[in-house]
């Protein structure tokens, strides 16, 4: 719930259902947009960029499950399954399609393919959602997790990867990937469709979550009989979470394509569906803000870390835990994930809120 | 035939040290409520604890003794674990949601995976010297090797012991009670918090007897937590709070998973033994909800 600061009121609908109603808002928004599209490209070198776009990466991937955890109460175990899905089409329709050459030249080629990854994932997600309607709880969080085991190890790993005798790796030949008129090759680039996509993204679930089918989420987040009882359709509605869910999910996997320039199984192992539930649980679950600021912190930590263990190793070359970087950055991880939900129960966006309620109320907090 | 009856006999044998490990994980269900992801890691940390300390007797006392002290070694560390393990992480999770304690067991999941693998590394390990003869025993035409035979005769005891347990002893009694009525058992003099922390060292010490054989069978490394992650498939087939559904789904998802292994994994390239009882509990599922012998849950608003 947000504050009006007095003095302030609203004669038509549209007013109350702007999304920044004040002046303030604007100029904040306003200010937001300099920093993320002309300032950050402009003054950061290519590693920052590149962690900016990893960023990127995790808030498109988690946004789904936050929709699916935070929003319908559809704990899911797979999602990285459904970004490999994303991530595989893509690649193989820019690679085995024999696309027309005028879709060639205006570029077309990868922005088509992000929109079919997106509805492959989509679907994909929808085929492993189908059981919620008999079971949910512990049991969805097994059909989830059969998901990733089903996609990911055995039919990506042992058929797809294996189209063309290629191995492991589906390397995309530079020059692939465009987007219109830009072709995809430096980390500016990328860094400009990874904030694009997740304008785009955020855009829609927000849009969607004020609408009927967001707010019948919520109805079955917080009681799904209840919901049933009052008339929603709560197996469509679920089936609707996971597509959109799945969507992003795909989105996020072709975008990744692009970072990488190859896809390998190796992205997309059940760490990383565990990853992402852990972004949002640190992030604060029910929150698109929790999103951001959960991606931010895991992306961050995992930097810090390892540069700290990087200049502790030059400084201490017998150092235990030297070149064991993704052990400890396991075990790490986990911590944090336990001390976030013993003491931060609420995530990290409950503390942004207490802070701005702090200002907001400020100086007479009562 | 032969085919049929060797990989019945296969799967029998790997589903016990399932229903072993899937034992331990309705225990600390049926006890504390908490779903429990972090089952793989159990598997892996006991199966090290017990590789470590045999490499360190074996010089000392020979190789079955050595083997055999390493094994009571591993249950007594198991312990350890589970009550240090309750103490510090899931005993202040008591009353969360779900999900919150789930992931609390992920993150559980994560951190000992990290440790058991910046002390033990992720190359295959094996116990050297070999514990058990590679020739097998021959029924008939029928192979049994060595390790799996043992392997289940051993979980067989174990399944019996903790059995025995529960029906006879104080402790054992004092969890049934937790696990049948929480608040009547509080108001009678049970303490829920040294229930908790018994479930949780008996789910280690199952694990880590079931990870031991595991890795005598295949060799020692990350595959292991995956075969413990296995026994989730094997409790959702018996139902979440069923002792014996444990143990029958434990024994069914082995022997799924090696006539999966035996008859389809021909036509495909490759990882059929994995994805089988995932499958198998998708579609399972479908049908029935609750498995065969767990609670059917009656919700109202």
């Amino acid at each position: 719930m947000s504050y009006l600061p007095c003095g302030i009121y609203h004669q038509h609908y549209n007013e109350d259902h702007a999304w920044w109603q004040t002046r303030f808002v604007w100029g904040k928004m306003i200010l937001l947009g300099i920093v993320l599209f002309i300032l950050i490209p402009t003054f950061c070198g290519d590693y920052l960029l590149s962690i900016a776009y990893k960023i990127g990466y995790t808030i498109l991937a988690a946004l789904g499950v936050q929709l699916l955890i935070g929003y319908c109460g559809q704990i899911t175990l797979g999602h990285a399954a459904f970004v490999a899905v994303g991530s595989y089409t893509s690649a193989m329709m820019i690679l085995y399609i024999p696309w027309p050459q005028f879709l060639i030249d205006a570029g077309l080629v990868y922005p088509i393919s992000l929109l079919a990854a997106g509805i492959t994932a989509g679907l994909w997600s929808v085929l492993f959602g189908l059981p919620s309607a008999r079971v949910k709880g512990f049991y969805l969080i097994m059909t989830t997790m059969a998901a990733q085991w089903i996609t990911v190890p055995f039919i990506i790993t042992q058929y797809v990867s294996r189209i063309g005798a290629r191995g492991h790796y589906f390397s995309l030949p530079p020059g692939t990937i465009s987007a219109g008129p830009w072709v995809i090759d430096t980390d500016r680039k990328i860094y400009y469709l990874m904030i694009v996509l997740v304008c785009l993204c955020f855009f829609g679930v927000a849009n969607l979550l004020r609408s009927k089918v967001g707010r019948a989420w919520i109805a079955i987040r917080d009681n799904d009989i209840a919901a049933e009882a009052l008339g929603v359709n709560i197996v469509w509605y679920k089936l609707v979470a996971f597509f959109v869910a799945g969507s992003i999910a795909g989105i996020a996997g072709a975008f990744w394509i692009s970072a990488l320039y190859f896809v390998s199984p190796e992205h997309f192992e059940f760490f990383y569906s565990l990853w992402w539930v852990g972004v949002i649980l640190i992030g604060g679950a029910g929150s698109l803000h929790g999103v951001i600021f959960g991606s931010m912190f895991m992306v961050l930590v995992e930097e810090i870390l390892r540069n700290g263990l990087v200049t502790l190793g030059a400084l201490m070359p017998g150092f235990v835990l030297v070149g064991k970087f993704d052990y400890f950055r396991d075990s790490a991880f986990g911590l944090a994930i336990i001390l976030f939900l013993i003491y931060q129960p609420k995530g990290l966006s409950y503390r942004y809120w207490q802070i701005k309620n702090y200002f907001n109320l400020w100086p007479f907090s009562y | 035939m032969d085919l049929f009856l060797q990989l019945l006999s296969t799967g029998i044998m790997l589903g016990g040290i399932y229903a072993l490990v899937a034992l331990g994980w309705t225990l600390i269900y049926k006890c504390s409520g908490v779903l429990n992801l972090a089952m793989g890691e159990l598997t892996l940390i006991g199966a090290y604890v017990c590789l470590q300390l045999y490499i360190w007797f074996v010089p000392l006392m020979g190789i079955i003794t050595g083997f055999i002290v390493a094994l009571l070694g591993t249950l007594m560390v198991g312990f350890a674990l589970g009550i240090l393990t309750n103490h510090f992480f899931l005993r202040k999770m008591i009353g969360e949601p779900v999900l919150s304690v789930i992931m609390v067991t992920v993150g559980i999941s994560f951190f000992f995976r990290g440790i058991v693998f910046s002390i033990w590394g992720t190359d295959i390990r094996v116990f050297n010297p070999e514990i058990f003869d590679i020739t097998p025993y021959k029924l008939g035409n029928l192979m049994i090797s060595q390790v799996n035979l043992w392997a289940f005769l051993a979980a067989m005891l174990l399944l019996v012991v903790f059995v025995a347990f529960f029906k006879y002893t104080r402790w054992g009694l004092s969890m049934q009670a937790c696990a049948d009525d929480e608040m009547a058992s509080l108001s009678l003099g049970v303490s829920a918090k040294f229930v908790y922390a018994i479930a949780w060292a008996i789910a280690f010490m199952a694990a880590g007897v079931g990870g031991t054989f595991l890795g005598n069978i295949n060799g020692l490394n990350i595959q292991i937590s995956h075969l413990g992650l296995i026994v989730l498939p094997a409790v959702v087939l018996g139902g979440l709070n069923s002792i014996p559904g444990a143990i029958v789904g434990g024994i069914v998802i082995g022997v799924l998973q090696n006539l999966a292994d035996g008859y389809i994994s021909q036509f495909t390239p490759g990882g059929v033994k994995e994805v089988a009882p995932f499958v198998f509990m998708v579609i399972f599922l479908l049908f029935k909800p609750f498995g065969f012998w767990g609670w059917e849950r009656i919700e109202r608003v």
